[in-house]
């Protein structure tokens, strides 16, 4: 089976500083994959360069081809899509245009129209809002909506930068739940950075540990979970 | 009452063309956070481009269409060209972009065409007797005209923004480039076109305006007050804001008709002096102005 998205010796970085030193990581479709790491480690420079935001040397390899651009919308026609950190919000549209935004890549009409649909069902919230403003929606509202957003492009991989951050435990909870069952129904692999490391482990399969740029250890969530030391560093308990 | 109805016309109508260039201005604010000081330098030279034409024997109405595909090839060439390279590096040298625009246009002109006034064809009817009496006022055709031209390109610049696939795609680039492009919009793209509908717009507003402000001719600094003027009037208004343009657009003229027709002691050559105070005022009251949501940065 080819890997749904193999990075192989990434360095890249932000002008003159390095922050990813020759990093590699693979993920298989329909996978939910955590990165753990200290702040600083290049958790979000990960996701940046992933999602086309950040020049690079070394390969990405998105369903087997190479990815020789470095640009958002290429990385989304090849399926990878992402929920930004601070979720991103075009505050002055309305939720519903926030949505269609989501859809710059595609032209098949109908087939947003179903995603819209698909979306607002699985997303109450957004649909009694859908055209309100959406700088006006809570943190939590503003979170949903910049997940939706992210998945109306229909990626196969959905990269999460710190979903959790900033909104209270109960809200978080149902975030990730609606993840899980993301995953589980349409197949949407989701690679997942998260302060919240309890939680993301009990929807990951597989775990990376970041350090100053480099993957310093990897393995099943399973593993991760019973191992003292990294619950010591990561978990808190 | 009649007077004052009058001066209320003339200010709508003059205010009108405010609108028209402060539009210019919010479109290019909205795409790249910048005042585009060029945008009255680009109106003047495909309005002497238009010009050149109708010397040749053509219509000014049909003259104006090759000024407007040439404000549109200036704007997005400016913008792809010149204004992106500068931005990349830094986001306050395309002030100067802007201003070297400004000279290098100007002086362009100058170059081709010479520094003496042409006397440009009027694209709207007008005449000492060509008025409808409204409530004893008299508002002649082309006020009327200019209005209403004013008011079909609010709407058409709605209709588009809102109704279409670009026009949401330059409203995402207006709210948060970035994430815009997290989306797959093209955020170059709609910068080139945003620049380009403004030059293409201001192409046919110059041409508009040319024969209906100070000194009615067409001269290297026929745009120069109409700039000042319609910079005061986005400020006023907000400058990442079409309701913005039109209500500061509004304000302006008919603030400065009845000022010029009730405060005779200031005297209309103060009128300048009014724009810029305006500017100074709604830059330290209300930065964002009236509508707006982004203010002026670093300049």
């Amino acid at each position: 089976m080819t890997a749904l998205l193999e990075a192989d010796s990434i360095v890249a970085g932000y002008g003159g500083a390095t922050v990813l030193h020759g990093l590699s990581v693979t993920i298989d479709p329909h996978e939910v994959v955590v990165v753990l790491g200290a702040n600083g480690a290049g958790k979000s420079t990960l996701l940046a360069t992933l999602s086309g935001q950040l020049p690079f040397t070394g390969s990405i390899r998105v369903n087997g081809e190479t990815v020789s651009k470095v640009r958002p919308d290429v990385m989304l026609r090849k399926g990878v899509s992402l929920v930004p950190q601070g979720r991103g919000t075009l505050t002055a549209l309305s939720v519903m245009d926030n949505l269609l935004v989501g859809a710059s890549t595609r032209r098949d009409k109908a087939g947003i129209q179903q995603d819209l649909e698909r979306w607002f069902s699985v997303f109450p919230r957004l649909d009694e809002r859908k055209d309100q403003v959406a700088g006006t929606l809570s943190g939590g509202e503003q979170q949903m909506l910049a997940i939706a957003r992210a998945l109306m492009s229909r990626p196969e991989l959905l990269l999460c930068d710190e979903v959790s951050l900033g909104l209270a435990p109960v809200i978080v909870q149902g975030l990730f739940e609606t993840l899980r069952e993301i995953n589980q129904e349409s197949g949407t692999a989701l690679l997942l950075v998260e302060q919240n490391a309890e939680l993301a482990l009990e929807i990951a399969s597989r775990v990376y540990l970041l350090e100053v740029g480099e993957v310093t250890a990897s393995g099943s969530a399973e593993q991760f979970r019973n191992d003292d030391s990294i619950r010591a560093a990561y978990l808190g308990y | 009452m009649d007077i004052f109805l009058t001066r209320v016309f003339s200010g709508t109508t003059s205010g009108s063309v405010y609108v028209l260039i402060a539009l210019c201005l919010v479109i290019v604010f909205r795409s790249t956070s910048t005042i585009n000081f060029a945008q009255g330098e680009l109106a003047l030279l495909t309005c002497y481009f238009s010009w050149w034409l109708t010397e040749h024997g053509w219509n000014i109405w049909l003259a104006v269409v090759p000024g407007v595909v040439l404000g549109f090839a200036i704007g997005a060439i400016a913008e792809r060209w010149l204004v992106r390279p500068v931005r990349k590096r830094d986001e306050s040298a395309v002030l100067i972009v802007g201003l070297a625009l400004f000279t290098g246009l100007n002086g362009l002109d100058g170059w081709i065409w010479g520094s003496d006034d042409k006397v440009f064809p009027r694209m709207l009817p007008s005449g000492g007797d060509s008025y409808f009496t409204i409530l004893g006022a008299r508002l002649y055709y082309d006020s009327a005209l200019i209005i209403t031209i004013m008011a079909v390109v609010v709407l058409a610049l709605t209709i588009f923004l809102t109704k279409t696939n670009v026009g949401l795609q330059m409203r995402a680039v207006a709210t948060n480039p970035t994430s815009a492009a997290l989306c797959g919009v093209s955020v170059g793209r709609v910068l080139t076109l945003s620049w380009g509908i403004s030059g293409a717009l201001s192409a046919f507003a110059g041409a508009l305006l040319i024969p209906m402000v100070p000194p009615g001719q067409l001269g290297l600094g026929s745009m120069f007050d109409v700039l000042i003027f319609a910079t005061a009037a986005a400020l006023l208004g907000g400058l990442d804001s079409i309701k913005g343009a039109v209500v500061g657009g509004l304000a302006l003229g008919i603030g400065l008709a009845l000022v010029n027709g009730y405060l005779t002691f200031i005297g209309g050559s103060m009128s300048l002096t009014v724009a810029l105070l305006v500017i100074l005022a709604v830059l330290v009251v209300r930065p964002t102005g009236l509508f707006g949501a982004r203010r002026l940065e670093r300049v």
